[in-house]
């Protein structure tokens, strides 16, 4: 082997070490710390769940100005920008939610969480923080598998999106991102006011037999295009729940409501108000929506 | 043991009636705590799998899982061909019958309540009508549509009376939220059915509730000629359900509500891993698979009687102390007696008894004292539990499953009763046993001259 070989040799056995120490850097290493990089895949695929081009689609969509001119379409592309704009599929998002409910034989009760968001990948974790009894309760969700974890009994519970959340009138899929767009049609539309506000109104049936409600009627400000209340129906048609969107905040390009009332429709006197406040969008950590963050922070 | 050994035995008995009852009262008291233990325990045993046939509608229940155009389960199943396969697989049957059931939320005015709603085919039910105690209302009333049959605790709670309407919301079949409404037709003692709170409404109704098609429902009920046959007949009826093509799938305690057990499927189905690298937990199938799950009421019962064990165990050391105090009571009094009686016992084998005769002498009245005791113990031990099966206890207490209308049921067997007084007898021949051979062994001269 000649001086040149020799070399060569060398540099190749360089660049063979170079590359294993990368690889198990990186097979050993954590996940990535950013969690608010844009949706994997970008265009095509907008994220767990969603349909095709969802966010893309007819993103300069013209509403018309009358809105006794809204179609059906129109009213649906409404409803697909309020799905958007509530959710957030760029960055991650937390905040603390403060749950008070109101409930004729259970009196009130408030509760206060810390709620982490990844909508692009539909999960969702939060921690109790009050009361005492209850800290280091969680949930942890991704996509439609859902756990309870209670740290008493060191015990996760399977649950799902359409149960109620803590004998409140709040279900768990109100954590959720926001998707009528996909799981209903437009019936029919009219138009009103609620309180100060124009609104568009309308009603909507589900577009398969597993969404908790099966008719939905939508109250849309025309201006702000935000839903300001959403009344929801029994398969017997039967009013079961009104939620009223009293305020939001914009962060980015997302409009948040920050506070929002559930009324129960069978018994009026039972409601529940989220709070959210400390909204922030910083990038979450992977492994925040893991069973074993939500178990190790809970103790 | 010859019939002379008996009747002298006898005759001893009688001339030291203090002693006899003072032995025979301890071994009489050990067989009457024991049939009284057994007795009970058989009455729980019973009461439990009487309660949890009225929990779980049938002896056998077969519930189906269909997949949903999503590939979710969903519990329901089309089909009469499944009931009449059923009915086929156990000639034994008295009747294959469908089942829907849904956890409500029963609101009257502004109070609800979570209850278990049952539809049930009141035209050919096989239980309800004839376990169930109406404290008001009729079956003609409860038979009627939109009629529900409530638990007494439930009406009192809600201040509810017969012709009263309360609105149900529950979720259908496939998860979407329904309210319907109802009236109460008739209220049911719960005291008497074990401290259940099911509701009971008309299948078709509640069907239609659940949104289930025609000919669909959520399990089928088998109701056999006792509850013994049960798990016998689940066997047979996978086997038939294997027959038609279904997977089958050993599975308990699995994710869904109500009604648990054996699993079987037919089609394809996968797991969907989650993205949070968990265990997969939702199960999705190719739309259309079928899955059934089989649960008797053995098994049912089998969760809720595993404290039985405890009380029978129990009993079991309470009766086996007792025995061995008995057994040294009779020892020592045996060994009393062997002092006492030395002259006599000299006299006897002057007079031709063999030291076999004086062993059989002492066995014999060991024998009977215990024999007769423990007998009489036993037998009294049937009216002692009668009488305590009249005392109430709570039925929604821990036992309340194992309670039959509020009280306990006493169900002694005369096989176990000849078994408590086999033992009292075997553990006094042992007592007596070596007192009985160290009498044998006397010289008659020797015992003449230490009595003179």
């Amino acid at each position: 082997m000649n001086k040149n070989q020799r070399h060569l040799t060398g540099r190749f056995a360089l660049f063979l070490f170079g590359l294993l120490i990368v690889m198990s850097a990186k097979a050993q290493g954590g996940p990535p710390a950013g969690g608010s990089q844009p949706a994997a895949g970008g265009g095509a695929m907008a994220g767990i769940g969603l349909p095709l081009g969802f966010l893309e689609n007819d993103k300069n969509y013209q509403f018309p100005d009358d809105i006794s001119k809204y179609t059906a379409k129109d009213f649906l592309m409404l409803v697909r920008k309020t799905d958007i704009r509530s959710s957030f599929y760029d960055t991650d998002m937390s905040a603390t939610i403060t749950t008070v409910t109101v409930s004729p034989e259970r009196g009130t009760f408030v509760r206060k969480e810390q709620i982490f968001r990844r909508d692009k990948d539909d999960a969702f974790l939060m921690i109790t923080l009050e009361p005492e009894s209850r800290k280091g309760q969680g949930m942890l969700r991704v996509d439609n598998n859902m756990w309870r974890y209670d740290p008493t009994s060191r015990k996760f519970t399977h649950t799902t999106l359409k149960d109620t959340y803590e004998n409140s009138t709040v279900r768990n899929n109100d954590f959720r991102r926001w998707q009528r767009s996909i799981d209903y049609s437009v019936e029919s539309l009219t138009t009103g006011t609620l309180g100060k506000y124009t609104v568009i109104i309308g009603e909507l049936k589900a577009n398969n037999d597993e969404v908790p409600f099966p008719y939905i009627k939508m109250y849309i400000e025309k201006d702000r295009k935000i839903v300001l209340k959403v009344e929801e129906f029994s398969l017997s048609k039967k009013l079961l729940r009104t939620a009223y969107y009293t305020e939001y905040v914009q962060i980015g390009n997302s409009y948040v409501p920050t506070i929002q009332i559930f009324q129960d429709g069978l018994i009026p006197e039972k409601r529940s108000q989220v709070t959210y406040t400390n909204i922030s969008t910083k990038a979450v950590p992977d492994y925040y929506f893991t069973k074993e963050y939500l178990e190790r922070v809970s103790q | 043991m010859r019939t002379v050994h008996l009747s002298m035995a006898a005759r001893n008995l009688r001339r030291q009636p203090h002693r006899t009852i003072a032995l025979g009262g301890a071994v009489a008291f050990s067989a009457l705590v024991m049939t009284l233990v057994s007795g009970f325990v058989n009455g729980m045993d019973r009461a439990i799998q009487d309660n949890v046939t009225l929990y779980s509608a049938g002896h056998v229940i077969v519930s189906g899982y269909t997949a949903s155009w999503s590939g979710r389960f969903q519990n329901r199943f089309a089909g009469n061909d499944i009931l009449e396969e059923l009915q086929r697989a156990w000639s034994g049957a008295k009747a294959v019958l469908p089942l829907s059931q849904a956890r409500a939320a029963v609101v009257y005015g502004s109070r609800e309540i979570q209850l278990s709603v049952r539809g049930i085919r009141w035209d050919r039910d096989q239980l309800y009508k004839n376990a169930l105690i109406l404290l008001q209302g009729t079956w003609d009333e409860a038979l009627k549509p939109r009629s529900m049959v409530m638990s007494s605790q439930v009406a009192s709670r809600f201040g509810l009376s017969t012709g009263d309407e309360v609105l149900v919301r529950l979720s259908t079949a496939s998860g979407q939220q329904n309210v319907t409404e109802y009236r109460v037709a008739a209220v049911y003692d719960d005291s008497a059915a074990g401290g259940m709170s099911t509701a009971f409404v008309a299948f078709e109704d509640l069907a239609a509730d659940l949104n289930l098609q025609a000919q669909e429902q959520q399990a089928a009920a088998v109701f056999l000629d006792s509850a013994d046959q049960a798990e016998t007949a689940a066997d047979r009826a996978a086997a038939a359900l294997k027959g038609l093509g279904y997977q089958v799938l050993r599975q308990s305690g699995a994710e869904s509500s109500g009604m648990a057990g054996t699993v079987l499927s037919r089609g394809a189905s996968d797991n969907s891993a989650s993205a949070a690298g968990v265990e997969p937990v939702m199960r999705r199938a190719v739309p259309g698979t079928v899955q059934f799950r089989i649960a008797t009421v053995q098994e049912l019962a089998g969760e809720i009687g595993a404290a039985l064990g405890s009380v029978r165990w129990i009993g079991y050391a309470v009766f086996a102390l007792m025995l061995v105090v008995s057994a040294a009571g009779i020892a020592n009094s045996y060994r009393m007696v062997l002092l006492e009686r030395m002259r006599e016992i000299g006299m006897l084998r002057c007079i031709g008894f063999r030291k076999r005769d004086v062993f059989a002498l002492f066995l014999a009245e060991g024998v009977l004292l215990a024999g007769t005791a423990a007998f009489a113990g036993a037998l009294a031990g049937i009216p002692v539990g009668l009488a305590a099966g009249l005392i109430p206890f709570n039925p929604h207490g821990d036992f309340g499953a194992a309670l039959v209308q509020g009280h306990l049921r006493f169900l002694p067997t005369a096989g176990q009763i000849l078994l408590i007084v086999l033992f009292e007898t075997m553990a006094a021949a042992g007592a007596v046993f070596f007192p009985a051979r160290k009498a044998a062994a006397v010289l008659p001269v020797e015992a003449l001259r230490k009595t003179a």
